[in-house]
């Protein structure tokens, strides 16, 4: 009887959600006729994000780099480590420690502040002023998030490879020659590896995005309802995105 | 005043966002590092190709001057015959130049090496270098290096050298024991 | 329309509403009448706010009608039901100011929305509704620095900014200070009178509205127990409004919540275990 009622429960919120991305998606339109308030979701969510995502890359770049370095050695195929720390981060972590960097910084904020603005009847009152609240809170922050995860990506992914990671740690440090790591990576990294790469923030980023969102806009409007709409957020949308690495990747690289 | 400043932020953001993925494209994965005009086509046979992939380097002296765009077979030799695109700045190359299968590193991946000859007329587009020496396949090897090492155990009159030499010319059939 | 008197802009008809199996309303019916104030009263949890979200639309009945100046609220797609939006205006409990905007702009936010009129003409009206509530010097503020009462008073000035016909009250008086509790009440009964509105005040702070107030309605479990002018209120024969009006702890309203067992009967069951 109970293990029933939680699977109504789960199915009544996987549609509940479906129509509510429905919705963000037929007032998009009408979001992008007010680019100011795109922009300025644009600066919660990617300009704040930025940080954390520049030094998380260089991290992951840095850690790559010493690890492939040591199994490479073995091979006396040091040379390749540009190629290692390149795929390892433009096709997997690149998109997907974005997404949950993102999911942890940007996600959690929109859904406790969307939540806050159920709770003190923000949402409410806007809808008596007859102002649509998925026009005019929802949908300009799915978009901002939408524009901003293959961005935050790519620059995750280049400051991993290039600027403070892999290329700081192999080249600097190491004493890979830095030809080579170039070289190898120009050589094995095909323009295809990026578009997919994008194809996967992209996802990713609306994934997140749409969890947050209403998770945030369907919480329960007190204060432990925000609360558990923020680590609703966070954890569901971590696993979604890993999960759909897992479908993405089986789908783009056979 | 407080908008200006928010904007300036974001449209920051979006160009190094924009920035990172041009240079990821065009940098990191090198979408085209071939000049952009001029380029030409140019063939080249080989019994075995070994483990040639489309979009391999082609090299002079090491330095790389094109890519491998297409492998197909001969219907009548059955060989393998690959299509190189030659970066349009190399238009002198000899006509009676080698080509060259070679493995970079002991396991990296396989390329194309043009040794140049000494003719005067260059190579032109759909023109075909005559001279190649095709890949090394490691089991071939090792059945040579075998065939070599059985036959200096067992002829023991023989002299190392011409055992060395009888190898790569017979073929690998099993020599007596004993 | 022919049912629609004249004197009545809200008319609402055999309402039913239920949470889940909790019935709120159980079949009501309310006038409210044109240019005037209207209370409706009753205890907390009578679900007088979940009425001021019917008559605005936002949830719909399981039955009964609700008609606003002859127009059926919730027989009308989403765009009429916006258009009749923008001629209520509602003060929710707390004020739900918009909290990351100013005070000006909160005013002005149904104005940039709805009216398209230069920004100029904006000015002038946001900082004529902030006079009108005594709040022009507060314009440049955030609403985390303002106080209960003067949120509310921007509330209401964003209320009245697209000069409605009708402005809904959602428990103004609660958890404010005599004197801001004062000026909510003037300006409730001034901007009625200024501005041609109507009003319908739910509230269960009895004798502020009944004071302010040219109609009442009592509301509880589900019904309208007593309606009329403030002074037949006071003297209804209800025992229930006069226990309400009055404030007795015991009466049609038992002090105990309604248990299943008798209290010697759960004593003793204790004593035995």
């Amino acid at each position: 009887m109970k293990a029933l009622r939680i699977v109504t429960d789960f199915l009544r919120g996987i549609g509940e959600a479906t129509f509510f991305l429905l919705a963000i998606v037929a007032a998009l339109p009408a979001a992008l006729l007010r680019p100011r308030l795109v922009v300025q979701q644009l600066y919660m969510i990617g300009v704040l994000s930025l940080i954390i995502i520049v030094i998380s890359g260089s991290f992951i770049g840095m850690v790559l780099a010493l690890q492939g370095y040591r199994t490479l050695a073995d091979f006396g195929a040091v040379s390749s480590l540009g190629v290692v720390v390149a795929f390892g981060v433009v096709r997997e972590l690149g998109p997907v420690v974005t997404a949950l960097l993102f999911a942890g910084r940007a996600g959690s904020a929109l859904a406790a502040e969307i939540g806050l603005m159920k709770a003190t009847d923000q949402l409410s009152g806007m809808e008596m002023m007859a102002v649509d609240p998925i026009q005019r809170v929802v949908a300009p922050r799915f978009l901002a998030g939408f524009i901003a995860m293959p961005l935050l990506a790519s620059i995750f992914s280049l400051m991993a490879i290039g600027v403070a990671g892999g290329h700081l740690i192999g080249v600097s440090l190491l004493g890979v020659d830095e030809g080579a790591y170039w070289s190898q990576i120009h050589e094995k990294l095909h323009p295809h590896d990026i578009v997919e790469s994008l194809i996967k923030s992209l996802v990713f980023g609306a994934a997140v995005n749409w969890i947050a969102l209403y998770q945030g806009y369907h919480a329960a409007p007190t204060s432990e309802g925000v609360s558990r709409a923020t680590t609703s957020t966070v954890v569901v949308s971590s696993l979604v995105v890993l999960a759909l690495d897992f479908v993405l990747t089986s789908f783009m690289f056979r | 005043m407080q908008s200006r400043a928010l904007e300036v932020l974001v449209g920051f953001f979006v160009c190094l966002g924009v920035a990172a993925v041009f240079v990821l494209t065009f940098r990191v994965a090198s979408l085209n590092t071939l000049g952009g005009d001029g380029k030409y086509d140019i063939k080249a046979k080989f019994d075995t190709i070994g483990s040639l992939a489309p979009g391999a380097s082609v090299k002079i002296a090491g330095v790389r001057i094109g890519r491998v765009r297409g492998i197909a077979i001969d219907p009548n030799t059955f060989q393998a015959v690959t299509t190189l695109e030659i970066d349009g700045r190399q238009s002198n190359i000899p006509s009676d130049s080698t080509a060259k299968i070679l493995t970079a590193g002991l396991l990296g991946e396989q390329y194309i090496s043009i040794e140049p000859g000494g003719d005067e007329q260059p190579l032109k587009n759909g023109s075909e270098i005559k001279f190649t020496q095709s890949a090394f396949v490691l089991e071939n090897l090792i059945g040579k290096f075998l065939t070599t090492v059985t036959e200096k155990g067992g002829g023991q009159g023989d002299p190392p050298a011409s055992a060395g030499d009888k190898g790569t010319s017979a073929a690998p059939a099993a020599a007596p024991p004993k | 329309m022919t049912s629609t008197g004249q004197d009545v802009l809200v008319r609402v008809r055999d309402l039913r509403f239920a949470f889940g199996p909790r019935a709120i309303f159980d079949g009501i019916d309310i006038d409210i009448p044109r240019g005037k104030v209207t209370a409706i009263m009753g205890p907390s949890g009578t679900g007088k706010t979940t009425l001021l979200r019917l008559i605005g639309g936002q949830w719909r009945p399981q039955a009964g009608s609700i008609e606003f100046d002859g127009v059926d609220v919730h027989r009308q797609p989403r765009r009429k039901l916006f258009e009749l939006r923008k001629r209520m205006g509602m003060l929710f409990q707390n004020g739900a100011l918009l909290t990351d905007l100013s005070v000006f702009e909160n005013v002005a936010f149904p104005l940039r929305e709805h009216s398209g009129l230069p920004e100029s003409m904006i000015r002038d009206v946001v900082l004529m509704k902030l006079e009108a509530v005594g709040l022009r010097g507060a314009a440049a503020l955030y609403p985390e620095q303002i106080s209960g009462g003067m949120a509310r008073r921007v509330a209401l000035a964003r209320a009245i900014a697209l000069e409605p016909a009708m402005v809904m009250y959602d428990e103004p008086f609660t958890g404010q200070d005599p004197i801001s509790m004062g000026v909510l009440m003037r300006l409730i009964r001034t901007l009625n009178e200024a501005l041609g509105l109507t009003s319908v005040i739910v509230s269960h702070d009895v004798e502020e509205v009944l004071s302010i107030s040219d109609y009442a309605y009592v509301v509880s479990g589900g019904k309208v127990l007593d309606h009329g002018t403030p002074q037949a209120i006071r003297s209804s024969a209800s025992e229930f409004v006069q226990q309400f009006l009055l404030g007795k702890p015991d009466g049609p309203v038992r002090f105990q919540y309604k248990a299943e067992r008798s209290y010697a009967a759960d004593l003793l069951d204790g004593a035995a275990a």
